[in-house]
């Protein structure tokens, strides 16, 4: 019911920077009645610069950039960039106040208060300082590529030596055991997480189009091996994944509720739909209402038998379940060709990368069907702008989550879909 | 009625033979309009006979049973036999066919017998047919309790799981590794239709693994966890390889292994132990490939750069169907044979898959007959890897070997084959065994 964490360093889920530059040389003719803030967020004190501070300073904005007078950038460092049109100042202004109180404890603010500096944040008129802010989204750019590039070879170092020195006690089959083990006590609904996945069309609000369930590996981790690093082994990581698939297989069977109405989507293993569970489970959505069953698979997994592949696919088929490949990024596509395995949709995982060399990529993209692509790992509209210019219409990530759901606090959104 | 107050014999046990025999005795006074249909899913190869597919083929089964008063039974061997009543033909024959697209990478579903008879479902109209029914029912009931009999007798044997895996682990200290290493030769034909070791391969024979270190577990029963255990077997191979006593280094070793073990001191240390002296040849496999695509690139460059070869192992017809082979841009492609290669329809699908690649960098593996190899020369590949090879190296061998007049062509093909132990003590001149002479004027 979730994949393996990335083995390398965690990519960075973005890079405004360039988008940001872009945007503001489209502006360049359109920078009258246009200004900018820059929020400095990079400033404030380590823990107020949590990714959920992050998150909810960046959705502060959220309302204005709904209705079209806002653009958000949230860059590297963290820090908030801004562009809106003249005429939402007021609620801009409104905006940063907020911001400001939400931080008013933190040194940034205060020193600010106290030199009447403007420190927490600065102003730009584009009309009269575009060339300064151009500067600035240049210099932030080259900054931002050689920061990435200096991490990516820090990366491959880390890679060379991963093997030798893991992070957190390894992750081994006496531990795998025990997991397993008290998995069969573990309240799993307390880690199950549903996220939707979305047709955004034009600029009309994204609507739901089938809800992943999936377990919170995260919160999992926290729950039964809070110390040990599961990266160490991903092939026990692979078995524990097959143990979850049963249990929560077993759980939606025993579910009373109206979680197996409507359309869905859950993450299997291919040996679990083989698999006597998996028999029970259909006979129970058989007897329900069974909308939309979409079943995500890995794409190890599917490589590892693709003779098992096959016959699960064309059972899974047969029964009426959609299959989809979960978590590809753009350079893994060729190698996992969704036309010639027969699954019905492929997850692409955003990255801003993606608008690098666009007419390559979206050549690439309409071959593989834009229709049957979900753009996942939305965590901002870039990716939805992203998409829209290609001609994706399915949607999932955060950002989405939290337009679907207006205010993200109140959700549960530390966890992310396994992919 | 308690059978043993006849004669002593034994309590029957049911067995789903036993109530087929029982049904089929039952339908034997009202035959008209019953119709029966045996699945030979026995048939199957091991991988498809899978309990989980047949679970499924038998399901796809219940419609009819409700449709067409009908029966179905799960014979032990994995067969699958239906008897019903005035069932049309074109709802059997619907069903049968999507189970031959489940099945439909089995040879089973595609070829016929030497007679033409359909293998892979036999019907029976049981109102003509019923003796020959009848009678097969009775003979299910003698194999079943054969085979019953003979996995009574069997050692019982575990599957794998986490909590054996610990112990699995622990006992490879105490296994003797070099005892269960293999070698295989790779060869090359060049145009003057000679043939050169280019490399040996090197692994473990999973079946004398399985007897020395686990003979209660079958560590072969979970994918995951035996891919956890090869990588620890992984480094006691290399290790291994570094003591064997080669009177002669081959020209190149070839390995399988993770490509997590390329990242440990112990490959840095076997490959500083054969610089200069040998080759080096990497096997990946396409599961370990796909947990971490990117890694596979970054390793298969990283070996490229110390002038090492990598080689994208297990291909096969089904797998080239679903992938473009060249794109993983390694040294070589191996490709199992198997003979439904030599059908005009799979040769041309495997020459669209391979061209890309280049035949001169495809090795064909698994080659236990000259048709194997000839069908290879034919399409343009260079590379050959199997017991009929092995032989052929045995035999070329003995020919110039001093001692063989005391050895069979089986012995000196063994003795190849292992790099420790008593068959290679018993070999008269190690120097020949690891020479590996040229092969000329192959046909």
């Amino acid at each position: 019911m979730m994949n393996a964490p990335p083995s390398g360093g965690i990519p960075r889920p973005n890079s405004q920077e360039s988008l940001l530059l872009d945007y503001v040389h489209r502006l360049e003719r359109h920078r009258h009645d246009r200004r900018a803030v820059h929020v400095h967020l990079s400033g404030l004190a380590a823990q107020n610069r949590r990714e959920h501070h992050t998150r909810i300073a960046g959705n502060t904005f959220e309302q204005l950039v709904k209705l079209m007078q806002a653009q958000v950038f949230t860059l590297a460092n963290s820090d908030l960039m801004v562009i809106y049109k003249a005429q939402a100042q007021d609620e801009i202004e409104a905006s940063v106040v907020k911001l400001r109180f939400l931080f008013s404890d933190d040194p940034l603010v205060m020193e600010e208060q106290r030199t009447r500096q403007p420190l927490f944040c600065t102003w730009y008129s584009l009309d009269r300082e575009y060339d300064m802010l151009l500067a600035l989204a240049q210099k932030m750019v080259q900054e931002e590529n050689a920061k990435r590039h200096a991490a990516s070879e820090k990366s491959a170092q880390e890679a060379k030596f991963q093997a030798n020195k893991p992070k957190g006690s390894p992750f081994t089959p006496e531990l795998l055991h025990r997991v397993e083990s008290s998995l069969g006590q573990a309240d799993l609904a307390n880690l199950m997480r549903r996220q939707a996945v979305c047709a955004v069309v034009g600029k009309s609000p994204p609507a739901p189009v089938f809800h992943e369930l999936f377990i919170s590996i995260a919160d999992l981790r926290q729950t039964l091996f809070p110390s040990v690093n599961v990266n160490s082994s991903p092939w026990l990581f692979q078995q524990l994944t097959e143990t979850l698939d049963r249990r929560v297989l077993s759980m939606l069977n025993k579910h009373d509720d109206r979680t197996l109405e409507g359309d869905i989507s859950i993450n299997l293993n291919v040996s679990t739909i083989l698999s006597p569970e998996f028999l029970v489970f259909d006979d129970n959505v058989k007897a329900g209402m069974r909308g939309t069953i979409v079943l995500e698979l890995q794409k190890v997994d599917i490589f590892a038998d693709l003779g098992g592949y096959l016959f699960a696919r064309d059972f899974a088929h047969d029964r009426g379940y959609r299959i989809c490949i979960d978590g590809l990024t753009y350079s893994q596509l060729p190698f996992v060709d969704r036309e010639r395995l027969g699954a019905d949709l492929i997850k692409l995982v955003w990255d801003p990368s993606l608008t690098e060399e666009k007419d390559k990529k979206t050549e690439a993209l309409r071959r593989i069907g834009v229709t049957r692509i979900i753009l996942c790992r939305c965590d901002n509209q870039a990716g939805i702008e992203y998409g829209h210019s290609v001609g994706i219409t399915l949607f999932q990530g955060r950002h989405i989550e939290s337009m679907v759901q207006g205010d993200p606090r109140k959700r549960g959104l530390r966890a992310r879909p396994r992919a | 009625m308690n059978a043993s107050a006849f004669g002593g014999r034994q309590q029957e046990v049911v067995t789903p033979e036993s109530l087929l025999y029982d049904a089929a005795e039952r339908v034997g006074r009202i035959r008209e309009g019953r119709v029966a249909l045996h699945l030979h899913l026995s048939r199957l190869l091991p991988a498809n006979r899978e309990e989980g597919r047949i679970r499924i083929a038998f399901r796809m089964f219940e419609s009819m049973v409700d449709a067409y008063r009908g029966q179905m039974f799960l014979m032990t061997n994995s067969d699958i036999i239906l008897i019903c009543k005035d069932a049309r033909f074109a709802d059997l024959d619907a069903i049968v066919y999507k189970l031959r697209a489940l099945f439909s990478t089995d040879p089973l579903t595609y070829a016929e017998s030497p007679d033409g008879q359909d293998r892979f479902v036999s019907y029976y109209d049981l109102e003509a047919d019923y003796d020959s029914f009848f009678s097969l029912c009775g003979q299910m009931v003698v194999d079943a309790k054969k085979s019953v009999a003979d996995q009574r007798t069997a050692p019982q044997i575990q599957p794998l799981d986490a909590k054996n895996l610990t112990r699995v682990l622990e006992r490879i200290g105490a296994t003797d590794i070099a005892g269960v290493v293999r070698r295989q030769a790779c060869i090359r034909i060049n145009e003057n239709m000679h043939a050169e070791v280019a490399f040996q391969e090197f692994f473990m024979s999973i079946m004398d693994l399985q007897k020395a270190l686990a003979p209660d577990v079958n560590i072969l029963s979970n994918r995951w966890l035996f891919q956890h255990l090869s990588q620890v077997l992984d480094l006691r191979v290399l290790s291994v390889l570094q003591d064997v006593g080669f009177r002669k280094m081959p020209a190149a070793f070839s390995v399988n292994l993770n490509m997590a073990t390329v990242q440990t001191p112990v490959f840095q240390q076997f490959e500083a132990s054969i610089r200069g002296r040998a080759g080096l040849v990497v096997e990946f496999q396409l599961l370990d490939i796909f947990n971490d695509l990117d890694g596979f690139f970054r390793t298969r460059d990283l070996l490229r750069s110390r002038g090492h070869r990598s080689v994208l192992d297990g291909m096969s017809p089904v797998t080239l169907q679903f992938m473009d082979a060249e794109l993983y841009d390694t040294d070589y492609v191996k490709v199992s044979w198997s003979n439904d290669m030599l059908d005009d329809i799979k040769t041309a699908e495997l020459l669209a898959a391979l061209g890309p690649v280049g035949f001169d960098r495809v090795i064909l593996s698994r080659c236990d007959s000259e048709t194997s190899v000839s069908w290879g020369l034919a399409q343009g590949i260079r590379m050959f890897q199997g017991r009929f090879l092995d032989s052929m190296i045995a035999a070329v061998t003995m020919a110039q070997c001093g001692k063989s007049s005391a050895c069979t062509l089986q012995q000196c093909t063994h003795r190849h084959a292992v790099i420790n132990g008593r068959p290679r003590a018993e070999c008269g001149d190690n120097d020949m065994l690891d020479l590996f002479p040229v092969l000329k004027a192959l046909r």
